[in-house]
């Protein structure tokens, strides 16, 4: 009779595997090109027809623990309500990829519903395990087990965010330091344009006085020449006086 | 080398034949100037620069007698540079002469510039009252000139080394009157806030707390700005520390300045002595008790 069960059970395991990898992939489409809006709608309706499959299957593995021995019927029916909050799961994630159009609010939800999403992947993985062959014992072991590492990870996505958001206050002190060390260059360069400006002013007005005295190379041998002559005129004199008495 | 050695040496003896012989029609001296213009220049080539220096006030010499003086002094000014690489003295020594000579001629503006330059050489051998000296009397020329930039820049110097000489009142007057010249000129008013903030630390190194109050309030009429600057909050919360006698809090303000700008070593030693005059209070206040 449980074999009858057991197959259900792997159907359904494989159905449920199927059905949340095409959520995720319709998830990820963004509805906002047309032809992504098609697909989108398409991948929905495909997994809309994978729930129904699912459903009648669930109902079908209620009738057989059932009407099992009673021994057997107690750890069937506690795998069954698995099953079914799995599958409750899964419409949740149907409806919301339906609603929501905003990619923002997509996001928001992926956030906040992080903890879920995850707690699909690992009753899937149970249920491979299952289906490889494991005791339901152990598989509700690694079922807690594996919710425990659901708070560790949020936890160590706690400390990294922590991290990011230390790292990005570092990083914005020193744009404040180096925005600091600009201003002090750029204050030193304007003193000097400053210096630059009045020394030009200066040149311009003193340069029409002063080309014509001093930048006249003829000058300084103008002066050369003077200064001669007033020494030559005394020699010459003093040849005439000594020529004079002849 | 030894080639230009040869050469200047063979030209300042030519030059001193002619200086003592009697040249025809009395044109010894420029001739004798060219020929110590060769060998200086010879003797800078070979790197030997006291020679060059010496040879470069012989020229001036001749130049003097020549009634040349702007060659002179710009020989004398040769001659400085030279012995800057080697006896600063004599460099200081052919500068001023430059200098006198200039203020003779007229050209005030290249007078100042070699007070200037004789400042910074005694600035290079830490004798700092000295460079104040220099230092002022540059910027008086400078101002004579209304080159006002220059005469700022000197001034700024004198600040500075008044400060480091505890001439608080000196420094803190020239600072606050180059941040109100600065205010009016767009190009400068950005630098308004770091000439209120030195001001501001040698009003704190006087020690007096009304008196830094009463000059953050003048600074704030000066400069509306100012207020909202690291550096007001910086002079504020420093006074606030000093009244209220609290060390680590002066501690922690100034660290966390410096965070975001290093404070340079002027700064560094004012605030330090801030620090000391602190703690010093500090343990007088014990000792009471």
């Amino acid at each position: 009779m449980s074999e009858v069960f057991e197959g259900y059970e792997r159907q359904y395991c494989e159905l449920s595997a199927n059905l949340s990898r095409h959520c995720t992939a319709a998830s990820a489409l963004d509805g906002v090109t047309i032809c992504a809006a098609e697909q989108k709608k398409q991948k929905l309706s495909d997994i809309k027809a994978g729930l129904d499959d699912a459903d009648t299957l669930i109902r079908k593995m209620d009738l057989e623990a059932r009407s099992l021995q009673p021994s057997m019927k107690a750890a069937l029916l506690a795998k069954l309500r698995e099953y079914k909050t799995d599958l409750n799961n899964l419409k949740s994630e149907v409806k919301r990829v339906t609603t929501s159009s905003n990619v923002s609010l997509t996001a928001r939800d992926d956030l906040l519903e992080s903890g879920r999403v995850d707690t699909l992947a690992i009753t899937n993985t149970c249920k491979k395990m299952k289906i490889l062959g494991g005791r339901s014992e152990t598989l509700t072991g690694c079922y807690l087990w594996m919710l425990g590492q659901v708070s560790n990870d949020q936890k160590g996505r706690l400390l990294m965010s922590t991290e990011r958001l230390n790292q990005s206050s570092d990083r914005i002190k020193e744009g404040r330091k180096t925005m600091l060390e600009t201003e002090e260059l750029g204050v030193s360069i304007l003193q000097d344009l400053h210096q630059q400006r009045q020394s030009l002013l200066h040149a311009h007005t003193t340069e029409g006085s002063v080309y014509s005295r001093k930048y006249n190379p003829l000058s300084s041998r103008l002066k050369n020449i003077h200064a001669r002559s007033s020494l030559i005129v005394p020699s010459n004199q003093l040849i005439w006086l000594t020529c004079s008495p002849n | 080398m030894g080639d230009h050695l040869a050469r200047a040496e063979d030209f300042q003896n030519k030059a001193e034949k002619k200086l003592s012989g009697w040249g025809l029609f009395g044109s010894k001296f420029e001739d004798a100037s060219e020929l110590f213009d060769k060998s200086a220049n010879s003797f800078k080539l070979a790197k030997s620069w006291d020679k060059a220096g010496s040879t470069y006030i012989k020229l001036a010499n001749c130049h003097l007698k020549l009634e040349s003086k702007h060659e002179a002094a710009q020989a004398y000014v040769d001659a400085a540079h030279c012995y800057k690489k080697t006896n600063i003295n004599e460099a200081v020594s052919c500068l001023d002469n430059a200098v006198n000579i200039f203020c003779e001629i007229g050209r005030l503006s290249m007078a100042a510039r070699y007070l200037k330059e004789i400042a910074e050489l005694y600035e290079s051998e830490q004798n700092i009252e000295q460079a104040v000296v220099y230092y002022e009397k540059s910027a008086d020329f400078y101002e004579n000139e209304e080159v006002n930039t220059s005469a700022n820049q000197c001034k700024q110097k004198v600040a500075q080394f008044s400060a480091q000489l505890e001439q608080y009142q000196r420094s803190i007057e020239i600072y606050e009157e180059i941040a109100r010249q600065s205010l009016s000129n767009n190009l400068l008013k950005y630098g308004v806030k770091g000439h209120l903030l030195n001001a501001g630390i040698c009003q704190l190194c006087k020690g007096d707390v009304i008196a830094i109050t009463n000059a953050l309030e003048r600074y704030q009429d000066l400069d509306p700005t100012f207020s909202g600057t690291r550096e007001y909050r910086l002079l504020a919360d420093i006074a606030a520390a000093i009244d209220e006698e609290d060390i680590g809090k002066f501690t922690e303000v100034v660290k966390e300045f410096d965070s975001m700008t290093p404070l340079d070593s002027w700064k560094t030693t004012l605030l330090l002595r801030v620090k000391e005059k602190l703690k010093a209070k500090e343990l007088e206040e014990d000792d009471l008790t």
